[in-house]
């Protein structure tokens, strides 16, 4: 194979995607543009006017800005644990959706900890945390995690990175613009593909693709620990951070479903991510929505069986007061996945996409439910409190923020698919030159 | 068309799920509340006389919704069969309460028994109706005194009324308590009668006091039938003397943190961040070959 010519015609083949932005995309950017300053708009009321503008108090001091972080969190580990696998264990169909989790990954880690801040009532003293850090609570376990993994998945996705930019820096049409091609010199740090530069590229790729696998069950464990070390009902559970981490995946797994989905559409990538890809993500979505279900069903069967007075107040909470949020997260959001995808003849790339739309919706909600119907049961009964003191009901401010989160992750994933190919075209060639018998050209494989 | 109806249907159930009751905007509207409307009086250590009235309206569906009436004006009186002492006024504040002090050399219309009526009134406004409390007690004299006589801690109290003519009068069968001072709040060391007057007893307590060992103890008469509330305090250096107890050094709640958890800390990242580095320094050799190559290809 002439990998210089194959290179040309990969270039080629993804710069339309790179260069061009059709009427859609730019009046989706201008939309995604709007929702952020409705975000930011909100943002400055509440650090002018404090947190007495959300549905926080001191009863219920989390609402949805920590469900929020939680569930970015998790995309984000559980983004990191699949790229690790995918690039550790060499998988073959890796090149269709391991660029996707490696943004994913990233982004989801820059706006998830966003979520935090908008949590803290006093944000003239965040650098309290850091001048007068105690080392034996979990909340500095997960700020020094949280920093560790995010430049860890940076470094990691920059590695995954190099090899494309240096194919787009040797294979520029004259006609595009400076700035770019500076940009792809500077990116591509000196990568000419020499046996030894591939050689050791690979070998620092594989470190950290493992590194980052432990660096994902470890951060998300202590995120985990924030909650369980605590004595609260609902969540002094000793089975919550392995919980998490299934959580995490299947959020994860639904995100990059839909993403996979979406981009396919959009691109018209029919031919790089397939059925196949869709089947193969669907049925680990099976096995991960099966062992969330054993999870859930463990964690809320042991609470019920001990009959600890908080533990039954807390499930007459979500079996009243949440009845349909508790139907709907851990029923019908673990049950229509796992029908959808355990039969043969449902697998369509539409039923399976659906049966990530409602993992992702199920696994929000899941969270919901672990953060408020606990803060709303306190150990000691509050008295000549009013009751919006104590039921939490969110607001427009953290919901035009929370919507604002979703906007900027959004965004950032068309920007950074504007900078480099979503199908990563250093792992097509590396593909096609392994000597094999067939197939033999991945982009001629067809449904 | 059918799609985007079935989508939307999803999403309007969705933000549905998230619409509670709670978030209805409540409306203070006073025909909906009780008035309540309570007045205590304590005479206080400095022999004055503290006046206090608590206005607030409580929901007639639920209890625990008690809203203050705020800028309320009340009279305070003392009355004598038709005549009327204004002795203060004072408003409402944000809780509700309105108080006034009357000082120690206050003097009263008092009856044949010895007892001061004293009333608390509001005069009513367009929302909310005329309310007004009464309250009978008779001027009575508490004296704390705390002696140490032979290495003996003793506590005594001295209970009187002054009659008409100026002269002490012992009370009797009187019911009162002592406290100490804590924290938080007093804690109960002895519960009594006065007899003839008098009573006192042996402070036994090994209660370590403050930092300087101060204690302050308290000699108080709750809610009698004759005298109201009345207070009184002295503080003592009579706290049994601090004995260091040096805590563990290194636990979970202490202010440096067990050893094991800095070391494992210390490990992780120091692996981590090594493999961080490695990475970056291959990184840097990377960028050397590949410009290495460049200038060899330039020459």
């Amino acid at each position: 194979m002439d990998i210089i010519k194959r290179k040309k015609e990969l270039v080629k083949e993804f710069s339309p995607m790179l260069e061009k932005t059709s009427f859609i995309a730019k009046a989706w950017i201008i939309f995604l543009i709007a929702i952020i300053l409705v975000g930011l708009y909100a943002f400055y009321l509440q650090f002018q006017k404090g947190h007495v503008i959300t549905g926080m108090r001191d009863n219920v001091v989390w609402g949805i800005y920590i469900i929020n972080f939680i569930f970015f969190v998790g995309l984000s580990y559980s983004g990191a644990f699949i790229s690790g696998i995918l690039h550790f264990f060499q998988t073959p169909w890796k090149n269709s959706v391991s660029r996707i989790v490696e943004i994913m990954t990233v982004l989801s880690l820059i706006v998830g900890p966003i979520f935090i801040l908008l949590c803290i009532g006093r944000l003239d003293r965040l650098h309290y945390l850091f001048l007068y850090p105690r080392i034996q609570s979990p909340i500095t376990w997960d700020i020094i995690a949280i920093m560790t993994d995010l430049f860890g998945c940076f470094l990691y996705l920059y590695l995954t990175f190099i090899p494309d930019f240096a194919i787009l820096r040797d294979n520029q049409d004259p006609r595009t613009p400076g700035w770019r091609k500076k940009m792809y010199t500077f990116l591509a740090s000196g990568y000419k593909d020499t046996p030894t530069q591939h050689k050791r590229l690979h070998k620092i790729v594989g470190i950290m693709s493992t590194m980052i696998i432990a660096m994902a069950i470890i951060a998300y464990t202590v995120l985990a620990w924030i909650f369980s070390l605590t004595l609260q009902p609902g969540w002094n559970s000793t089975i919550f951070a392995p919980y998490f981490i299934i959580a995490g995946l299947y959020s994860g797994i639904g995100v990059i479903i839909i993403a996979m989905f979406l981009i396919r559409k959009y691109f018209k990538l029919d031919h790089y991510i397939r059925k196949v890809h869709f089947v193969g993500a669907g049925i680990i979505l099976l096995i991960i929505s099966l062992l969330f279900g054993y999870f859930t069903f463990s964690e809320y069967f042991a609470k019920w069986f001990s009959h600890k007075i908080n533990d039954i107040n807390l499930l007459d909470t979500l079996f009243s007061k949440y009845f349909w949020e508790f139907i709907f997260a851990n029923y019908i959001g673990v049950l229509v996945p796992i029908i959808i995808i355990f039969f043969k003849k449902f697998r369509t790339i539409k039923s399976i996409t659906f049966a990530a739309v409602i993992s992702v919706l199920g696994l929000w909600l899941n969270r919901y439910l672990i953060v408020v119907p606990t803060l709303e049961t306190p150990y000691l009964p509050i008295q000549d409190t009013r009751p919006e003191f104590i039921e939490y009901t969110s607001t427009w401010i953290e919901w035009s923020l929370s919507f604002a989160g979703i906007a900027a992750f959004i965004l950032l994933f068309i920007l950074i698919m504007k900078l480099v190919p979503i199908i990563p075209m250093s792992g097509i060639i590396d593909y096609e030159r392994e000597p094999r018998i067939k197939p033999r050209i991945l982009t001629q494989i067809h449904k | 068309m059918k799609t985007t109806f079935f989508k939307y249907s999803i999403f309007i159930f969705l933000v549905g799920l998230f619409n509670s009751t709670g978030s209805i905007a409540q409306e203070n509207d006073a025909s909906n509340y009780k008035m309540m409307f309570s007045f205590s009086t304590i005479k206080q250590t400095d022999n004055s006389r503290s006046l206090e009235v608590r206005f607030y309206g409580r929901n007639k569906e639920d209890r625990k919704d008690n809203v203050p009436v705020f800028d309320a004006e009340i009279s305070f009186f003392n009355i004598l069969n038709d005549e009327e002492l204004l002795l203060g006024t004072a408003k409402t504040n944000n809780e509700g309460i309105a108080s006034i002090i009357l000082p120690k050399d206050q003097s009263y219309l008092t009856d044949e028994d010895g007892f001061i009526n004293l009333t608390a009134r509001f005069e009513g406004s367009e929302a909310i109706d005329e309310e007004e409390k009464e309250i009978l007690v008779k001027d009575l004299q508490l004296e704390l005194n705390l002696t140490e006589i032979d290495s003996v801690k003793t506590v005594s109290v001295k209970a009187f009324t002054i009659n008409s003519e100026g002269e002490e009068e012992l009370v009797d069968e009187v019911d009162i308590n002592f406290y100490v001072g804590g924290m938080l709040s007093k804690m109960k060391i002895k519960e009594e009668v006065i007899s003839d007057g008098e009573f006192e007893f042996e402070f036994e307590s090994e209660l370590p006091g403050d930092k300087d060992q101060n204690l302050t103890i308290y000699a108080l008469i709750e809610d009698n039938d004759d005298f109201g509330n009345v207070n009184q305090q002295q503080t003592i250096k009579w706290g049994a003397p601090h004995v260091h107890a040096y805590g563990a050094k290194n636990t979970l709640w202490s202010a440096a943190a067990p050893i094991w958890m800095y070391i494992v800390l210390t490990v992780l990242l120091v692996g981590v961040w090594a493999n961080y580095i490695y990475t970056i320094v291959n990184l840097f050799k990377i960028k050397k070959e590949g410009d290495n190559m460049g200038r060899r290809i330039r020459t």
